[in-house]
């Protein structure tokens, strides 16, 4: 059997809020492998968020080891895990985080411009994922002048760009119409299924947990429940 | 790509940036205009000083600045003539002018009073224009007890040109002797203080008064100024050459009110500089951090899909270098419209602590006050914005992820 993609160990983390001490995560163990199209579910204060960004290497765990492809990325300082944040992971936020002064275009480019790529393979891979998303008609608008789920797909395109191992997204439909959120989990299914990449939500929407293979289920910084079934394609 | 975010983030609030720019400009104009309004006092002030009065250098016989002479002119110049035609040959050399200085009493029989005597070739004098005339005449060429007399002296001794003073004086060998001499005329020089006291008397006048041949000095005026240097080691050469026991001072080491002003004015542009530097500090640090602060979640994105800490606080830090371009550029355009407008116009100065006349405000656009008027802009522009820089790069991506 492979290893899997991401292993986290006995994950616990807390913070300070005011003067109160929060325990967001408590002893929390996951495997997820390759290929995944994994939710992580839970009412707000679950976790599911905390947990999303120990994976995407954008905050530490107080104890416990995250994984990440065969790398222990704890041992390592999280402004040394730039270029691993850049080549193995991509991001959808619920709130799309496109640079407002960049066009579609450019910000789908930005990422294989920190990679170093050249002009004509950056072009060709800009459009193709452009297209790809239903957004190549929009290259040149900026994000003030696209719709919610025009912003979304751009985002999605540029999480996909640099072809990750795995894509992280935040409550990736929170911000949309039912109608638009479906045709986007739609998309990241089927960017799944022919890509092959693992893409790990977390969520609270049912619409979401449904389309996803395997359901994780938060309660309170602790695993509740697991359940797995045939992805609904 | 950072470089076109930069430049996109710093039209991207308008009305912030145009603020901060405005800083900019006025912090290059005021560096522009005051600048070149030193430039221009101090090429005026060292002109008329050289061309007016000392010369560009003079030539004293040996020993003449260190010892205290014991007799008038014991130090003197004997032989002028040869000098001054083997100076005369260097065609960087205008003309030469011989003087001697005396001071003694001068009365009208009523009332006597100190003065202060320069005699000067009368045609050299009038071509050096030391003086405006503000009663009767130059001092004329062939008439040897003829003076003119500064404003204030004439006033003090009732005089006016025709009337008759008497100047006393001592001698080459230190008896005292007395002469009748016309007044033709009355001027003033621009100096209170020296007109108080002054008269200028021909050279053979003052010569028959202290009983001499002899002259003090000689004055060297040359066509350039930026070639005084050049032309004294010349000279020296030449001293040493013919085996004259001859030496020399060039403006600089004479004009002290010259160094003065020099010394005041750059104290004052000084202070303006670290001013313009605060203000344009300030308020572009302030646009940045308003920038990194309305920008955090963007801050926060950029770092997530993998920008480095170096590149964000590169991106910010070209945002200051940007706006400092921009203000640099409109800046010294607007300084040299202005500068412009300013010289275009007949805007007239009172007249400077000591003197009597007001001038024209001029400004002097020179490069360099340019080149540093933006250049201070650049600089502080860029140096101010390395903190809100270092804030953004340093910033937790999970709190600026979750910032609203």
């Amino acid at each position: 059997m492979s290893k899997p993609l991401i292993r986290l160990t006995d994950i616990s983390k807390s913070y300070k809020l005011g003067a109160v001490h929060v325990r967001a995560l408590n002893d929390v163990d996951i495997d997820i492998d390759r290929g995944e199209f994994l939710a992580l579910a839970g009412p707000s204060g679950s976790g599911k968020t905390t947990l999303l960004n120990l994976i995407g290497c954008i905050d530490k765990p107080t104890t416990g080891r995250v994984v990440l492809d065969g790398v222990d990325v704890t041992a390592v300082p999280l402004h040394r895990l730039a270029a691993t944040r850049r080549d193995t992971l991509g991001f959808i936020f619920q709130t799309f985080n496109l640079i407002p002064v960049l066009t579609a275009y450019e910000n789908v480019e930005y990422p294989l411009l920190l990679q170093g790529l050249g002009r004509r393979e950056r072009d060709a891979r800009v459009r193709r994922w452009l297209d790809h998303v239903g957004i190549g008609a929009q290259a040149k608008q900026r994000p003030d002048q696209l719709s919610g789920g025009q912003r979304q797909r751009v985002a999605i395109a540029r999480a996909m760009v640099v072809e990750p191992k795995l894509v992280l997204a935040d409550e990736p439909t929170a911000n949309l119409d039912s109608e638009t959120a479906g045709r986007i989990l739609e998309l990241l299914g089927k960017l799944n299924a022919e890509t092959q990449t693992t893409f790990v939500f977390a969520t609270h929407d049912p619409a979401v947990m449904s389309r996803a293979a395997r359901c994780v289920r938060l309660r309170d910084g602790q695993l509740a429940a697991e359940e797995t079934r045939a992805l609904v394609a | 790509m950072l470089t076109k975010i930069a430049f996109r983030n710093v039209f991207r609030n308008r009305r912030r940036s145009a603020i901060t720019l405005t800083v900019i400009i006025f912090g290059a104009v005021g560096l522009i205009l005051f600048g070149g309004y030193k430039a221009r006092t101090f090429w005026g002030l060292r002109e008329s000083t050289i061309r007016n009065r000392i010369g560009h250098l003079q030539i004293y016989k040996r020993g003449f600045a260190a010892a205290e002479s014991k007799k008038p002119l014991e130090l003197g110049l004997d032989n002028v003539t040869d000098l001054r035609r083997a100076v005369e040959r260097d065609p960087r050399v205008k003309m030469t002018a011989a003087q001697i200085t005396l001071m003694g009493l001068i009365s009208n029989g009523e009332k006597s009073e100190t003065f202060l005597a320069t005699a000067v070739e009368p045609a050299k004098d009038r071509a050096m224009g030391a003086q405006r005339m503000v009663a009767g005449t130059e001092l004329p060429d062939n008439e040897p007890d003829a003076v003119i007399l500064g404003r204030g002296l004439a006033s003090s001794m009732h005089a006016k040109p025709g009337d008759y003073l008497t100047l006393m004086t001592t001698t080459t060998t230190g008896s005292l002797n007395a002469t009748d001499v016309r007044v033709a005329g009355v001027f003033v020089s621009g100096v209170k203080e020296y007109d108080d006291r002054a008269v200028k008397m021909a050279l053979p006048g003052a010569q028959q008064l202290l009983q001499t041949k002899k002259v003090e000095r000689l004055l060297v005026m040359l066509n350039e100024t930026d070639t005084t240097q050049a032309v004294r080691s010349d000279l020296s050469a030449l001293f040493v050459k013919n085996g004259w026991a001859m030496e020399m001072k060039d403006w600089s080491q004479l004009a002290t009110f010259y160094h003065q002003v020099v010394l005041l004015y750059n104290g004052i542009f000084g202070f303006l500089g670290i001013v313009v530097f605060a203000i344009v500090i300030f308020s572009v640090a302030n646009t940045i951090l308003m920038s990194v602060f309305e920008r955090t979640r963007e801050i926060g994105t950029l770092m997530a899909i993998g920008t480095t800490r170096g590149r964000v606080w590169r991106m910010f830090l070209g945002e200051g270098f940007m706006i400092g371009i921009l203000g640099a550029i409109l800046g010294v355009t607007a300084g040299i419209l202005l500068a412009k407008v300013i010289n275009s116009g007949n805007v007239m100065l009172p007249p400077p602590p000591g003197y009597t006349v007001g001038y024209r405000l001029q400004i002097m656009l020179q490069p360099a006050t340019l080149i540093t008027a933006a250049l201070i802009s650049i600089v502080t522009s860029t140096l101010s914005s390395i903190v809100p820089a270092l804030k953004a790069s340093r910033m937790k991506i999970v709190d600026a992820l979750g910032h609203i």
